[in-house]
């Protein structure tokens, strides 16, 4: 195919559409300085020139035709690549033609697996440092509005899913609410905006707290019967969910997890969304254990600043502990009182099983043995 | 060329009508590899990520500057002549609009109904100008493809579910502005509509329920738009063939729920009787729902893209083409179950070669007949000049959606 024009430079034959007919005609390409000159093999007096750096060059692949896009409209079509490579190295003095930084990466693979490196490493960066720092800057600078609407909307939702409202007489929340605040007065500097809620949670949620972006506080009846005897241990307990609330975790997790979800969907998106977001959910555990270990050291120097010992933790989590054995123990009891029903009782088995591995496996909360440790000190 | 001159000989001497003899099948083959698609993407998303995403219009020609070099119909590769700093501005547009949207949602009800109708109004017209763009921008033996759908046809496959879902937001905002702050008015407007849950279920049940016609309506839009020289593309599909697919992929999903929760009581009726041990029987649980999912993935998915696509190209044709598609559901299943896995082994390294695979399985089932001459054809200029405006749009702000 290639072979050498009059005046010695290099010359191959191609296909060349003109844009306007579907006619392929059969033409010998050759470069003349800086112009393509295109010559007619059926009608020898027809010669195009076009500039070298005008015409859209191929790049470089080793599957696919060459075809090369002229400004008029025209294509040059090359069936085969070794071909046409050889004519553009040949022409070129070896510098080939539509080249450039990306096709010489993706042309080896050596470079490839130094951009596969860099890639991993750019997305392990942004995990660990860029979602945290966007997320926080986003959440720093949001109108306090609109986390306080997120908020608001939240327990609004909780509230139509999951919660009742309470059965802790008003006189006692009133209490609860003034220890509190005495508690938090005790401590110098700068008064967080906080709200709280006493909600009835059911016997499935049990004893717990939680804070919601909008410093909205909600505490379960549960954990207050489950420490009658031990209002401190109460008060530490919403300590930590302060501690929540001063760093406005609940809306730098929701960013980041925002955050995360959009990026690995721009990556993988075009394949699949769920592969995508199952990911952002797995990862979205890890960051929230480090908001868990900055609320409980907030949680221990109210403690210590308000006259506590931060020991009065050990309490929660040992009853906790006790709790959760005495649930494990009851569904045992009922299981063995109770023979008939099979298709119920394993409908309820692997749910509770399910729900077991689900918790090992996506545990949002350090070990309590490590934050046991943590209170003791 | 020859074969066909052999084949006008032939019909010469036997005396055929001219028209059958000239009868050609043009076979569709993709050439593309995974690996090196692979090496393309990586480098691809390195220079997207390090401009940090500024570089993507120019990714994604390469990407589509790839696919087409390898997709020969005819033994003719299409080629792409989009020019990615046009590309480069409707990208920027999609994101604001996109970005306006789903902010105006956070503010108030009011403002999110504002920005769903100004949604409602222009998202047809991009879709449009999309499918303008990409097709003015692909070319096979360097005859220009052209869309030529109506503005007003866009909005016609959309209009049920706008209407619907319109509806749907403008009942949540009047009920939340008669609900007020106060709790106890809330109270006293959700006794008042009581019947609002269920008025609002029916909605979306209608949503559902028009779903396959939408599907119908989108598909005759488009395929009724495509053209390439004076071909100009005719699809005849009616909906009640779109509506037996979608209640035969409801069939089987239904009965894969059934098979999986039979599997699962049965294997958890045993382990229960032999082992009461929570963590067997909670395996075995989660293994069944995966499996229950996958099967979802790996065969309901499959079947409804392999007849979907089969019907659509099947029902289209022009003058002097017509397609035929054989999308078999065994081999897309198999080959997406693999992909699925090795997706997954490889977190998502795989991704590359899984596009290219489906794309030559998808690409490869469908053939043309043509009646005629693709060399004697030659783009129309009037047809390319009937509707600038709409071209322009396309054009200007390059908006390019899927693949």
């Amino acid at each position: 195919m290639q072979a050498e024009t009059g005046a010695g430079a290099p010359s191959l034959l191609a296909d060349h559409f003109d844009g306007r007919s579907g006619r392929a005609r059969p033409v010998r390409l050759w470069l003349d300085g800086a112009s393509l000159v295109v010559h007619d093999q059926d009608l020898d007096v027809v010669e195009r020139r076009y500039p070298v750096r005008d015409v859209l060059w191929p790049e470089r692949t080793r599957y696919g035709q060459r075809q090369a896009q002229l400004p008029d409209g025209g294509l040059l079509v090359a069936k085969d690549t070794g071909d046409w490579d050889a004519w553009a190295d040949a022409s070129t003095m070896g510098r080939g033609l539509g080249g450039g930084l990306a096709v010489r990466w993706f042309s080896s693979w050596r470079h490839t697996l130094v951009a596969l490196a860099v890639v991993v490493a750019v997305g392990g960066a942004t995990w660990q440092w860029g979602v945290p720092a966007a997320a926080d800057g986003i959440a720093r600078y949001l109108p306090s509005a609109i986390e306080q609407r997120i908020g608001d909307e939240s327990l609004e939702q909780l509230d139509e899913v999951m919660l009742k409202p309470s059965k802790v007489s008003a006189a006692d929340q009133q209490q609860w609410r003034e220890r509190f605040a005495a508690m938090v007065a005790s401590q110098p500097g700068e008064m967080t905006a906080y709200t709280l809620h006493f909600r009835d949670a059911g016997k499935r949620i049990g004893p717990n707290a939680f804070a919601l972006p909008g410093g909205h506080i909600v505490v379960t009846d549960e954990l207050l019967t489950l420490l009658r005897d031990d209002p401190d241990a109460v008060l530490g307990v919403l300590a930590h969910e302060l501690g929540h609330v001063r760093g406005q975790h609940g809306m730098r997790l929701t960013i980041r997890a925002s955050l995360v979800g959009g990026l690995l969907g721009f990556v993988l998106g075009d394949f699949s969304s769920l592969l995508a977001a199952a990911p952002a959910v797995l990862l979205h555990t890890s960051y929230s254990r480090d908001f868990e270990r900055e609320a409980d050291a907030q949680a221990r120097q109210l403690l210590i600043d308000s006259g506590r010992s931060p020991r009065v933790m050990i309490t929660l989590f040992d009853r906790l502990d006790a709790w959760r054995d005495e649930r494990v123990a009851a569904a045992k009891a009922r299981r063995a009182s109770e023979p008939a029903g099979l298709a119920r009782e394993v409908d309820k088995q692997v749910r509770e099983g399910a729900g077991e591995l689900i918790s090992i496996a996506f545990s949002t909360h350090p070990s309590d043995d490590e934050r046991k440790r943590f209170f003791e000190r | 060329m020859h074969q066909q001159e052999g084949d006008a000989s032939t019909g010469g001497l036997t005396g055929w009508p001219h028209s059958s003899f000239r009868k050609r099948k043009l076979e569709i083959r993709f050439t593309g590899s995974g690996s090196e698609y692979f090496r393309i993407w990586i480098v691809n998303l390195l220079l997207t990520i390090v401009t940090a995403s500024l570089y993507w219009p120019f990714a994604k020609a390469r990407r589509i500057r790839y696919f087409y070099a390898n997709t020969l119909v005819d033994g003719h590769a299409l080629a792409f002549h989009g020019d990615p700093w046009k590309m480069f501005r409707g990208h920027v547009l999609l994101l604001v609009l996109s970005g306006v949207y789903s902010a105006a949602g956070h503010f108030s009800p009011v403002a999110a109904l504002v920005a769903f109708v100004l949604m409602a109004l222009i998202w047809p017209a991009l879709w449009r100008a999309g499918m303008q763009f990409r097709l003015g921008n692909t070319s096979w033996r360097g005859m220009r493809f052209g869309f030529s759908g109506s503005l007003k046809g866009a909005y016609v496959p959309m209009l049920p579910l706008w209407l619907l879902s319109g509806s749907l937001v403008t009942l949540g905002v009047v009920i939340g502005q008669l609900a007020g702050d106060r709790p106890e008015d809330a109270e006293r407007v959700m006794q008042q509509f009581s019947y609002l849950p269920f008025l609002m279920g029916g909605v979306v049940l209608l949503m559902v329920v028009v779903m396959p016609w939408v599907l119908a309506a989108i598909k005759r839009y488009q395929h009724n738009g495509y053209r390439i020289a004076s071909q100009q593309g005719e699809l005849r599909l009616g909906s009640g063939s779109v509506y037996w697919l979608c209640l035969k992929a409801l069939g089987l999903g239904l009965l894969t729920m059934l098979v999986t929760g039979i599997i699962v009581g049965v294997t958890a009726g045993v382990t229960a009787v032999f082992g009461r041990s929570v963590l067997a029987t909670a395996i075995t649980g989660v293994v069944s729902v995966g499996l229950g999912y996958l099967v979802f993935f790996v065969v309901i998915g499959p079947f409804f893209t392999a007849r979907l696509q089969n019907m659509v190209w099947n029902g289209t044709s022009s003058d002097e083409l017509r397609f035929d598609s054989q999308l078999r559901l065994a081999p897309l299943a198999w080959l997406t179950l693999k992909n699925w896995l090795l997706m997954l082994i490889t977190i998502g390294l795989y991704r590359p070669f899984a596009v290219v695979h489906i794309t030559r399985l998808r690409l490869e089932a469908v053939s043309l007949t043509v009646d005629g001459d693709p060399e004697a054809w030659v783009a129309s200029e009037t047809a390319a000049n009937q509707d600038a405006t709409g071209e322009f749009a396309g054009d200007f702000f390059g908006i390019d959606m899927g693949l």
